[in-house]
């Protein structure tokens, strides 16, 4: 049917990559801020390290977010779902250390339930995966709000350890970010499931036609990024020490998870990207906090510009778009 | 959960029943109403109904908006907080004085029109799809709203301002009580109904909806179409917010959720997810469907938040099922 | 396959065809667009299942609920649009869904290994490690073939597979398969060009109209009598006659036109003629329409319209300024499917009328509407019905109804008769012909020669993005398809052949 002929490029010039572009001018914007402001105390390794630290919660997420959009699809239930978690992390665990490992397990089974539930919507009955999951977020908010109003329970002390403990300079959280890092750079890069996450988000016909099972790679990458919303919700019950229906809400981290992942150089409609890039748009985003923080932005201006900074990252990569969108 | 069962079939029985082009929802509609009446006899009365229909008002009226959007194969996430922000705009502007009433309300319209124009043209030019773009439009308007108010909303609207959610015109004939949220509601009805089915415009929005690659090489200009679609949207969304604010009072969270609520009506009533197909009547109808479901789980004695829920699973049902009449025809 | 028959909504697309093919032996299918080609392939591939015969491998019968049974039989089809991960590697093309790995990890260094093995058996160089879409298509072809040599495929089916190569890369492909043959590889080899055809087959089938007219072997036949089997037909006259009176003033002008795909476009469309546009796939004609209506602009040269000078850079111009034009793909392009008849018709004619007037005022009344409508005879229920429940030929109908309604100078119609039936399709010729009577102007792409032959007033033929012949009205089919596969000199004498 086509009769325009695909241009020919030759070999792949080198490039840097964008993860590594993104990550220079952050790193770039932060010191130049800090200078700026006179708050040069920033650039110390308390400083750093408390950069790095804004960087876990969106991260954690955004990495089982990364592996959703490879695959062609998206998750808007995340926000919700950290809610959750870490409100039925506070409450089971109702301040007793010995209760820590059952919360953990009750926490990990309900995210890994959502995300069985959220692949089976997209890749069984062919739900727009936006529709989807908005609708099942909405279901987890009802019935979030439905039983709790307030801080659940409490965290036992010793899992603040994971918010705020840490072995040198660098802290548990951050480790567990790193690792979650690593390991999903190892699932895409180097397993046979990452090879087929790309192909049908790639090309869903194509990867089917070869006899690739897309609906099991569909609902792994889902049950993967819920697992992340998981334990980004024991992170913050962690750190808050209690859990509360708000934080995923307030934490917005449904539309920065998506906007990080695009910012990073993964496709929004899947076949091309990684967790480095989203790594970087994360760190970008943290240098932006704290630019804001350093600068003494209004909290709710810090809001409208985080809408518009989303919206914008995201138009970056698809105004070249061709075909017509609604 | 009396909804679910017949939407789904609803598919089944438009194609079973070709001649019978009764829209189910109307179905669906009657036997919610039959059901509330049971628990409140008095519902069916004139001071009834037009009680509910005030109090379903400013849903049935972000629908209308929203059904626009829908048409046009969109979605407008921003509707809710645009309402908020309409509701806290309201009292910050007038600082509850009734002179400022009609001043405030032209402002207010005027911030309406641009937040919908902004997210057409982001959509049309940017390419954002919608749910994104609205989605940031959404943080702006919240966190707009927050600002101008400085996190906590203080202050009151004007009685004049209040009168168009609040106001009920007693010793009616027949009807017995006339609010004014009533006959706003039936103005804008009216307004969506001629835009949707008797102007050229309408069945411009219909077509795009159906196929914009069609639309575009007949010549037609389809960013205008879009742009005007979400701008309707927005400014139902302050309208709707003007009548909010007349019964709930001055609160941050005021239009919160408000917009899913609305793409669940219009689903409800029919209309196609990925545009092309859509009906004021099957709106309204939905809108009120919706509202009625909610009334009756009050009256069972259900909690609030499971109406979060509730939408949750109708959203997900009328998707599944609308995809699979796509997808069959 | 033997006695394989097929059919699309009761329009049979293969009628019987029975077709063989051996290890080592390159058999070449041709035919026309619409001969059941690519239906036969598909069907050979697992992806339409036969509504009669059977296959047989190696003489057992069998069957392919799904392509991937027939992939894993040894079936391998490339197709002319190739279906590989532009964001991946040559390696990862290869092996898409048979990875070499160890308890789930990618064995990295042996698919490297492996598919430079492969790539090696093909005589090509590529680095397994390039990503797939950075390559030139030639080479992306060859990852394609690399693909299905490693499912150890025994059957390779070729759909036109020069089509977007140059001379070089097509000569490199030519050996490549070759080399196959040597392997024992059995290739199914779909083209219409007769140089290569005559190069690399053994054998020759000709389809036409979804029947086998013939199975030849090369040495026993010529590329003329190739020619001749695949586009010969009782021409019966349903064209409608052409007028005597010579074409009128100029009413679109190119001059050194261009664009991504076009070069060197030199064209002018006079009133009261119908110019068609004929070539192969890959030739660009399609292309020449949608710049020439401002969907994929011309970047270079001059267009002159009317007394409008310039280019239209978007579709609304073009519609603004007088022209019309019919896509070749009215399902994606031209219907709005859930909408009436009339709506449809009056899609072009609301687009210009005040936003907010009623939809049946202005110009857009539905007497206006239905007189448009009967005047291209539509055969309906009632002009209220859903254009999705029409068939093929009345929702083209309704398509040139709303162009009509506009009263177009021009028309550009791309495949204007595509999957009609032929009672519809003698109703739009006449259609067309009474426009230009009017003093309208067609310019028609198709692929379809006689409709070419007997409907224009003048035949362009392009090839490679270029037009390449000028031909009067009155000659034959070969003549054009000659030119249009590069046979010009051999096949000028033979124009005496089927006057229409």
């Amino acid at each position: 049917m086509s009769d325009i002929a695909l241009s020919p490029v030759g070999r792949k010039a080198f490039r840097l990559p964008a993860a590594a572009i993104i990550a220079l001018i952050s790193a770039a914007t932060f010191v130049g801020v800090a200078l700026a402001t006179g708050e040069a105390a920033q650039l110390s390794a308390t400083g750093i390290g408390g950069l790095l630290q804004r960087m876990v919660a969106l991260g954690i997420v955004a990495i089982g977010q990364t592996l959703v959009i490879v695959a062609g699809s998206i998750d808007l239930s995340v926000a919700h779902l950290i809610s959750v978690s870490a409100v039925l992390a506070s409450y089971v665990m109702q301040g007793s250390p010995e209760r820590i490992l059952p919360a953990v397990a009750a926490v990990l089974a309900v995210a890994a339930l959502v995300g069985l539930v959220n692949g089976f919507l997209v890749a069984r009955l062919a739900v727009n995966p936006l529709i989807a999951t908005l609708g099942t977020g909405l279901i987890l908010k009802g019935l979030l709000s439905a039983t709790f109003d307030n801080f659940a329970g409490s965290v036992a002390p010793q899992f603040q350890l994971f918010a705020y403990g840490a072995i040198g300079p660098v802290s548990f959280s951050l480790m567990t970010l790193l690792i979650l890092w690593g390991g999903a750079a190892l699932i895409l890069r180097r397993t046979v499931f990452g090879a087929h996450l790309y192909a049908v988000g790639g090309n869903a016909m194509g990867a089917r036609l070869a006899g690739i099972r897309t609906e099991r790679v569909i609902i792994g990458a889902h049950v993967l990024a819920s697992i992340s919303a998981g334990v980004t919700g024991l992170y913050l019950a962690s750190r808050l020490g209690s859990g509360a229906p708000w934080v995923g809400r307030d934490g917005l981290y449904d539309l920065e998870s998506i906007a990080v992942v695009v910012i990073g150089g993964t496709l929004l409609s899947g076949g091309k990207g990684g967790v480095a890039g989203t790594l970087a748009g994360v760190f970008l985003f943290a240098v932006l906090d704290a630019a804001f923080n350093m600068i003494g932005i209004d909290p709710f201006l810090k809001q409208i510009l985080r809408g518009t900074i989303v919206v914008a990252s995201v138009a970056a990569y698809t105004f070249r778009t061709k075909a017509f969108v609604a | 959960m009396s909804a679910l069962p017949l939407k789904a079939g609803s598919g089944a029985l438009r194609r079973k029943l070709p001649k019978l082009r009764l829209n189910p929802v109307f179905l669906v509609l009657a036997l919610l109403i039959l059901a509330i009446t049971w628990y409140n006899p008095s519902f069916i009365e004139p001071a009834g109904l037009m009680n509910f229909l005030r109090r379903a008002a400013p849903l049935v009226v972000l629908t209308c908006g929203q059904l626009f959007v829908l048409v046009t194969g969109g979605f407008d996430l921003s509707a809710g907080s645009l309402v908020t922000l309409t509701v806290i705009g309201g009292s910050l502007i007038t600082l509850g004085d009734p002179a400022m009433t009609w001043p405030a309300i032209a402002i207010l319209f005027a911030i309406g029109l641009v937040a919908g124009a902004v997210n057409g043209l982001v959509v049309h030019r940017l390419k954002v799809p919608s749910i994104i773009t609205t989605l940031g439009m959404l943080l702006l308007l919240k966190g707009t709203a927050l600002m101008w108010s400085g996190g906590s909303p203080r202050g009151y609207l004007p009685e004049n301002f209040r009168a168009f959610g609040r106001l009920v015109w007693r010793d009616i004939p027949v009807l017995g009580i006339l609010p004014v949220a009533v006959l706003v509601l039936v103005a804008v009805v009216a307004i969506a109904a001629w835009l949707l089915h008797r102007t050229q415009f309408g069945k411009l929005a219909l077509a795009i909806g159906d196929n914009a690659r069609a639309g575009e090489l007949a010549g037609i200009g389809v960013g205008r179409v879009r742009v005007a679609a979400f701008v309707l949207s927005a400014l139902s969304a302050v309208t709707a917010g003007i009548l909010i604010g007349g019964f709930a009072g001055v609160s941050v969270d005021a239009g919160d959720g408000m917009e899913l609520q609305a793409i669940a009506a219009g689903v409800i009533g029919g209309v196609q997810l990925l545009g092309g197909r859509g009906t004021v009547a099957g709106a309204v109808a939905g809108a009120l469907a919706l509202y009625a479901l909610f009334t009756l789980l009050n009256f069972i004695g259900l909690p609030q938040p499971v109406r979060e829920s509730m939408q949750g699973v109708i959203l997900i049902a009328a998707a599944a099922s609308a995809w699979r009449q796509r997808r069959e025809g | 396959m033997q006695g394989i028959s097929k059919a699309f909504h009761g329009i049979a697309a293969l009628d019987g065809v029975s077709f063989d093919c051996r290890a080592g032996e390159v058999h070449a299918i041709c035919g026309e667009n619409g001969a059941g080609k690519s239906t036969l392939m598909k069907t050979l591939g697992g992806i339409y299942r036969p509504d009669a015969g059977v296959i047989l491998l190696d003489g057992n019968e069998t069957s392919f609920s799904h392509p991937v049974l027939a992939r894993r039989a040894g079936i391998s089809i490339i197709h002319q649009e190739l279906s590989l991960l532009p964001h991946r590697s040559v390696a990862e093309n290869i092996f898409l869904g048979e990875e070499r790995a160890r308890f789930g990890f990618l064995d990295r260094r042996a698919m490297w290994a492996d598919a430079a093995k492969i790539l090696a058996r093909l005589g090509s160089r590529l680095d397994p490690g390039l990503e797939a879409g950075q390559l030139p298509i030639s080479d992306q072809q060859i990852v394609e073939i690399a693909k299905a040599l490693a499912v150890d495929a025994r059957i390779l089916v070729l759909d036109e597979p020069t089509a977007a190569l140059d001379e070089a890369e097509a000569t490199r492909l030519l050996d490549l398969v070759r080399r196959l043959r040597q392997a024992g590889v059995a290739l199914i080899y779909i083209s219409h060009r007769m140089k290569e055809v005559f190069d690399i087959a053994d054998r020759i089938t000709v389809l036409k109209d979804g029947a086998k007219v013939a199975t030849c072997d090369r040495a026993a036949v010529t590329p003329a009598q190739v020619v001749r089997m695949m586009v010969g037909r009782e021409l019966s006259d349903f064209f409608p006659p052409r007028p005597g009176a010579p074409p009128g003033e100029a009413v679109l002008t190119l001059e050194g036109a261009g664009n991504a795909v076009v070069s060197d476009i030199d064209l002018v469309l006079r009133r009261g003629e119908i110019v068609g546009v004929a070539g192969l796939e890959g030739s660009g004609k399609s292309a020449l329409a949608r710049a020439i209506f401002g969907d994929e602009p011309f970047t270079r040269g001059r267009l002159r319209f009317a007394s409008r000078d310039g280019a239209f850079t978007a579709p609304r111009q073009a519609v603004d300024a007088g022209l019309g034009y019919l896509s070749d793909d009215r399902k994606r392009e031209g219907l709005v499917l859930n909408q009436s008849l009339r709506d449809n018709a009056a899609l072009v004619l609301r687009g210009f009328e005040p936003a907010l007037a009623p939809p049946g005022s202005g110009a857009c009344t539905p007497e206006r509407i239905d007189a448009q409508l009967r005047g291209v005879d539509m055969r309906a229920q009632s002009f209220e019905q859903l254009t999705v429940e029409l068939s093929g030929g009345n929702q083209q109908k309704a398509i040139i109804a709303r162009w009509l309604c506009r009263d177009p100078r021009v028309l550009v119609a791309v495949e204007p008769t595509r999957g009609i039936d032929v009672a519809a399709k003698t109703a739009i010729y006449r259609i067309l012909r009474d426009f230009t009577e009017r003093g309208g102007a067609v310019l028609m792409v198709s692929s379809e020669l006689p409709e070419i032959v007997g409907l224009s007033d003048r035949i362009l033929v392009m090839a490679a993005g270029r037009i390449v012949a000028e031909l009067p009205a009155g000659v034959g089919e070969e003549e054009v398809v000659a030119h249009a596969v590069g046979h010009a000199a051999a096949e000028r004498a033979a124009s005496a052949g089927t006057a229409p």
